[in-house]
């Protein structure tokens, strides 16, 4: 940013080159008059730029295996533009040239099977090319970060990374806007910045300022005005600048980060979670859930209102299959069938005692295409749009519409189960389709160990159940939102599934697959469910007919949760909680020998929590924050009322910046005027004073000719009367300051010996005068403005404003007369070609 | 720069050439059409250059007798007090005047008037087409008696020299004037001969469209410091002309109010003003900005910058100021500048004049009243450089 200022000091009347690419000169005006070494460097600091700003996409890529050929790209494009440059070719072929080899540099890479010679891209290629990017489309769209690297989304970031080196080159060079060229390197640094929950991280950042630097330090030789060149190795005051732009853009950044909510750790924007696209939103609810979870903001509030004794845990979707590196949920459009206003859930369950539950859900701003209800619906009403059900699975579709502002209530009907009902459940399980008991292909050793090794002395199916989730809640495992981003095993997938189970912290959705898959591995069917954990009451009560008044509940996107549904011959589906300090463990889940008052739970609901008797599952009003957090959000709240208290004061101060300003500047003025009795200071405080109050002079005005319009406009009053005084100082005022500025220096008198003697004051005084005359004719808003919104100060700081504006206008208009050149030159070309 | 030429000049004809009296160059007005007698005055009038320098006014001296000229020259025309006090400006600041209007609204009146109000020899030209350059400037004759040839004035050599409708002559015998004005000699075969000072042009012209005219050439325009149109008198002052004018010439009545001595003074006085740096900024952005414009063709040259400042010094020391005030160059700068610029053919068509133009120009170029940091800094820097001047004449 430094250098833009001294660039626009010297507009010169060499052009800077862009806007004439066609005009011959002007290529071999932008190269380096000796191209020696000087190319090679810039362009080895736009690829240290740029690959240092890639280092921080680790993390949205899983591992380091997609970098060397990101690392390939960067260099390749960077050098080859180099090398054109060291050519002394013009920018437009340097330009094009870095194209070309991005190019062949991607087809060497990816496609050297489907191309001429391996690097020449044919039409085989672009077949190639169009499948990789829906690959990487889907990817996108459909992974959670970290994302495998598979060769489409890798290719992707090769081009993008081989884009932005074009880009930053030629902001760098030909454009000779070194410093704007860091808006590529940011560029790259948003996606890691927004999609990764610890941000850039310090390798990303490092790299990226280290090759910015570079690029900054190489600018110079490239700088299309010579002189400069010469003035900033000369510039004395230039550390000075440099140091006090710096301290300044440090105490902003240090001050704006205090006053923004959400900046609150990490060296990058993080904790700015922008999400455009609502909450839970898109195709995969596991993508948002942990980014829900960390979400320091509930947004997404969904109420309810139930006649089951405790909330339930509603429930939108299920993830059945396993397989592949990211689990998302299977749409199963094929078997959905339409319609919710009466849903079957399948064959009917043995067990005799059914619990039916009535609840009235309003989703309020939470938008997902599937519907969050309690397990298991029977029956939907109230729904606004076309809606779709699951047979095998009960989740609910939005065929055309979302779940954004529905009202519906939903009676869902479970078996009430008890640990005897579950226990005496065969454990061959029947007509269960091959989804739910599919053993995903590659499992982890250390998960199959895992699940040998816990269920070693288990016999039946309830009781392998019951020793994953015992194991699975023992204090060997923790909770913890922040360690698998830490680990780098963010996101679900058989791999991170393996990491988790080393790791042995991690939150819902880790707990939950990984009961789910070591049940398969056991033999029992299993899913797993997504959708929120029970919420908090909020109080209020909801009136629905026939049921009456129902207390309502809240959760919103920290309710996040996920958890595993096992199936259970001749009952169903059972839920299981695993996770420790979410949710709640039904009775039936609970383990016998660790309660005393095992009978109690006999009457208990399927899926009803037994909060006063666990205390892992006692009803967290809020859910708990992550460990991290705990600490900064305990000073936090200390810090708010001051956190506040500071930005009203920043407020008023901000408010009263022009007042303050304009009041430090008359004081200096009057007291300049009053030590060395100099006449211009006054002068001008009374130029600024009649600005202020509307009568502001002209640039063309004499002093004599201002003094006298402002003695015969109405804002001084009369000549004659009261403000006489008035008059005859500004008359004393002007005449001092011609006097000074236009008379024979040294024989003046400043203090004006032809004055009255009430007029003999210092000029400080007289101005005083003024003013006082000046307000006692002037209407309130004029008063007003002139104390608190200055016009003189306001006028000030436009111009000040301007001038950026218009030391850019005047390149640009210069290459846009340029572009007219070329183009006129181009069409008596056309013309000629023509004629002849 | 104008005044280093004459300096040198001066040096190189230190002595007085030693010509014979203005009497006789009037009496030698070739055309005959009407040599006025002025004031009948010795050839002592006559300043010498190689004599010292006439010591400044004092400044209640100087404002006494500008009064006086005014006051004079106000009884005989009514309601001009501005062109007659740009008349007199014009007079203190050493330059000429170009009186142009229609026929009939008293150009000729005033510059006859302005010339008998001064104690000092003057002489009248009437243009007309067959004047030939030499009745202007003088002519060398052969002397039957001492069978020589000798030099006989013209009608230039005089302090005051009213030209007469001037532009109906020939551009021929206007380019005789080239020399007069600029550099106040006359060369004729080959040797120089210094004319009177103080030295004045007035010259009265019809507009160029009147028919019968021949238009200055644009060295000469440049020459004339000022262009004054007089304009027709308002209601009461033609009432009141009406009345005074019916029997006689309220001219004749006129006497002369000050010396040639104290108008050499005046002149040296206004020579002191002070100029400061600002103003030279201002005047200079002034003629560049006339240079830059795109409605006009030709600028004003560097030497209507320096008779404007010439005569925004003499406005300022008829203002009873010792130093020149923006305004002196505003008020002065449409009289001065006007006649020397050139229209550019699209402006012209589009109905602005030269006038109009030099308004538009004024309203724009900023004073520079804001520079009040570098103030102290650009005063003494104006100060240092501003003494040269104003120290030279003392140092001849």
């Amino acid at each position: 940013m430094t250098l833009t200022p001294q660039r626009s000091k010297a507009p010169g009347p060499s052009a800077p080159e862009p806007g004439r690419p066609s005009v011959p000169v002007s290529g071999a005006a932008a190269g380096p008059k000796g191209a020696g070494v000087e190319p090679w460097a810039m362009g080895l600091a736009v690829a240290v730029a740029v690959a240092g700003a890639a280092l921080g996409l680790n993390g949205v890529l899983r591992g380091w295996a997609w970098y060397p050929a990101a690392l390939t790209t960067v260099f390749a494009v960077a050098l080859a533009m180099a090398g054109l440059r060291a050519l002394r070719l013009r920018g437009v072929l340097v330009g094009a040239g870095g194209f070309v080899a991005l190019a062949l540099v991607l087809t060497f890479t990816f496609f050297r099977q489907h191309s001429i010679a391996g690097f020449i891209p044919s039409g085989d290629t672009m077949a190639q090319l169009l499948r990789y990017l829906r690959r990487a489309s889907e990817t996108v769209l459909a992974e959670s970060s970290p994302v495998a690297p598979n060769a489409g989304i890798v290719l992707l970031v090769c081009g993008v990374l081989g884009l932005v080196v074009i880009l930053v080159d030629a902001l760098a060079v030909p454009l000779a806007l070194p410093a704007t060229s860091g808006l590529g390197i940011l560029a790259i640094l948003v996606v890691p910045a927004m999609v990764k929950p610890q941000s850039v991280g310090w390798l990303g950042f490092t790299g990226a300022a280290a090759g910015y630097l570079m690029i900054l330090a190489s600018s110079h030789w490239f700088h299309p005005n010579s002189r400069t060149r010469a003035d900033t190795a000369r510039n004395p005051g230039q550390l000075k600048r440099a140091s006090l732009t710096g301290a300044m853009a440090l105490v902003l950044t240090l001050l704006f980060q205090l006053a923004i909510p959400g900046f609150d750790q990490g060296i990058f924007p993080q904790g700015s979670r922008l999400n455009p696209w609502g909450s839970a939103s898109g195709l995969n609810p596991m993508i948002s859930l942990g980014n829900s979870l960390r979400s320091p903001t509930g947004d997404g509030r969904i109420t309810y209102a139930t006649n089951a004794s405790q909330a339930p845990y509603l429930r939108s979707v299920t993830v059945d299959s396993f397989d592949g590196d990211a689990w998302a949920p299977d749409d199963r459009d094929a078997s959905r069938q339409p319609g919710t206003g009466r849903m079957d859930p399948g064959p009917s369950p043995s067990v005799e005692e059914q619990v039916r539950v009535v609840t009235a859900v309003n989703t309020g701003q939470f938008t997902s295409p599937y519907l969050p209800a309690p397990y298991a619906p029977e029956s939907v009403n109230g729904l606004t749009g076309r809606w779709s059900w699951d047979p095998a699975t009960l989740s609910i579709k939005g065929v055309d519409t979302n779940s954004r502002d529905q009202q519906y209530v939903v009676a869902s009907v479970a078996p009430k189960l008890t640990r005897a009902v579950l226990a005496e459940s065969p454990d061959r399980t029947q007509a269960v389709p091959d989804t739910f008991t599919r053993v995903p292909a590659s499992v982890p050793q250390i998960v199959r160990q895992t699940a040998d090794t816990v269920t070693a002395g288990s016999r039946s199916n309830y009781a392998k159940a019951m020793a994953i989730q015992q194991y699975l809640r023992s204090a060997q495992f923790s909770y913890s939102l922040q360690s698998p981003v830490q680990g780098g095993y963010d996101g679900n997938g058989l791999s991170v599934l393996a990491d988790f189970l080393a790791q042995k912290s991690g939150y819902c959705i880790h707990f939950s697959s990984a009961m789910a898959v070591m049940a398969r591995l056991e033999g029992i069917p299993s899913r797993v469910a997504v959708g929120y954990a029970p919420g908090r009451a909020t109080g209020s009560t909801v009136t629905i007919p026939g049921l009456g008044a129902l207390p309502e509940y809240e959760v919103d996107a920290r309710d996040a949760h996920a958890w595993p549904e096992l199936y259970f011959q001749g009952v169903g589906w059972v839920a299981f909680e695993p996770t420790p300090s979410r949710g709640v463990v039904p009775g039936y889940a609970t383990e016998p020998a660790a309660r005393s008052g095992a009978s109690t739970n006999e009457n208990n609901d399927g899926l009803i929590p037994e909060d006063d008797l666990k205390p892992t599952a006692a009803p967290a009003p809020a859910p708990l924050p992550l460990p991290a957090a705990a600490g900064g959000d305990g000073s936090g709240s200390s810090l708010v009322p001051l956190l506040y208290g500071g930005g009203l004061l920043l407020v008023l101060l901000l408010l009263a910046a022009p007042a303050l300003a304009r009041g430090g500047l008359r004081r200096r003025r009057l007291k300049a005027s009053g030590l060395s009795g100099a006449a211009a200071p006054a002068w001008a405080e009374l130029r600024d004073l009649a600005t202020d109050f509307g009568i502001p002079p002209h640039s063309s005005e004499t002093p004599r000719h201002f003094s006298a319009r402002l003695r015969g406009s109405a804002a001084l009053g009369e000549p004659g009367g009261v403000d006489a005084p008035a008059h005859a100082a500004v008359a004393s005022l002007s005449g001092d300051f011609e006097r000074q500025r236009y008379g024979r220096p040294g024989t003046d008198s400043p203090a004006g010996n032809s004055l009255p003697d009430s007029l003999r004051g210092s000029p400080a005084d007289r101005v005083e005068l003024v003013r006082d005359a000046f307000r006692a004719h002037a209407s309130w808003w004029t008063r007003w403005r002139a104390t608190w919104l200055p016009p003189s100060l306001t006028a000030r700081w436009r111009r000040r404003a301007w001038t950026p504006l218009r030391a850019v206008s005047v390149p640009a208009r210069e290459a846009g007369r340029g572009a007219a050149e070329s183009w006129s030159r181009v069409r008596d070309a056309v013309r000629r070609l023509r004629r002849s | 720069m104008d005044y280093h030429r004459r300096t040198s000049v001066d040096e190189a004809l230190p002595e007085p050439q030693g010509l014979p009296a203005r009497a006789g160059a009037t009496e030698a007005g070739v055309t005959g059409a009407g040599v006025t007698e002025a004031a009948a005055a010795g050839p002592g009038t006559r300043k010498q250059p190689g004599a010292a320098l006439p010591a400044p006014m004092e400044a209640a001296a100087f404002h006494s007798a500008s009064e006086r000229i005014l006051r004079a020259i106000n009884t005989v025309i009514d309601g001009k007090a501005e062109a007659a006090k740009l008349a007199l400006t014009v007079l203190l600041a050493q330059g000429h005047l170009l009186l142009e209007d229609v026929p009939g609204v008293g150009k000729t009146l005033l510059a006859k008037t302005l010339a008998r109000t001064i104690d000092c020899s003057v002489s009248r030209i009437q243009f007309t087409p067959d004047l030939l350059p030499s009745d202007v400037t003088g002519v060398s004759i052969y002397n039957q008696a001492s069978r020589m040839f000798e030099f006989r004035p013209g009608a230039v050599f005089a302090n005051i020299v009213i030209g007469d409708e001037i532009n109906r002559a020939s551009a021929k015998t206007q380019s005789a004037l080239l020399e007069c004005m600029e550099e106040h000699q006359v060369t004729v075969d080959g040797k120089s001969y210094k004319l009177d000072e103080p030295f004045m042009v007035v010259a009265t012209q019809n507009p160029i469209e009147m028919e019968g005219t021949y238009p200055l050439p644009e060295a000469q325009r440049d020459r004339f410091m000022a262009r004054i149109s007089m304009g027709y008198p308002d209601r009461d002052s033609e009432m009141e002309m009406l009345e005074t004018h019916q029997a006689t010439s309220p001219l004749t009545r006129v006497t002369a109010v000050v010396t040639a001595d104290e108008v050499a003074s005046m002149i040296a006085t206004v020579q002191q003003v002070y100029v400061s740096r600002p103003i030279k900024e201002y005047t200079v952005a002034l003629g560049r900005a006339t240079r830059e414009s795109a409605m006009l063709r030709l600028g004003a040259s560097p030497r209507s910058m320096l008779q404007l400042l010439r005569a925004a010094k003499a406005t300022a020391a008829l203002e009873g100021r010792d130093f020149v005030l923006p305004d002196d160059v505003v008020s002065v700068a449409e009289s001065v500048l006007a006649h020397r610029i050139i229209l550019d053919r699209k402006a012209a068509s589009t109905g602005e004049t030269p006038q109009s133009v030099i308004r538009s120009i004024l309203a724009r170029v900023p004073v520079g009243q804001e520079t009040a940091p570098a103030q102290a800094r650009a005063g003494s820097d104006g100060g240092r450089s501003a003494a040269r001047p104003s120290t030279l004449p003392t140092g001849r």
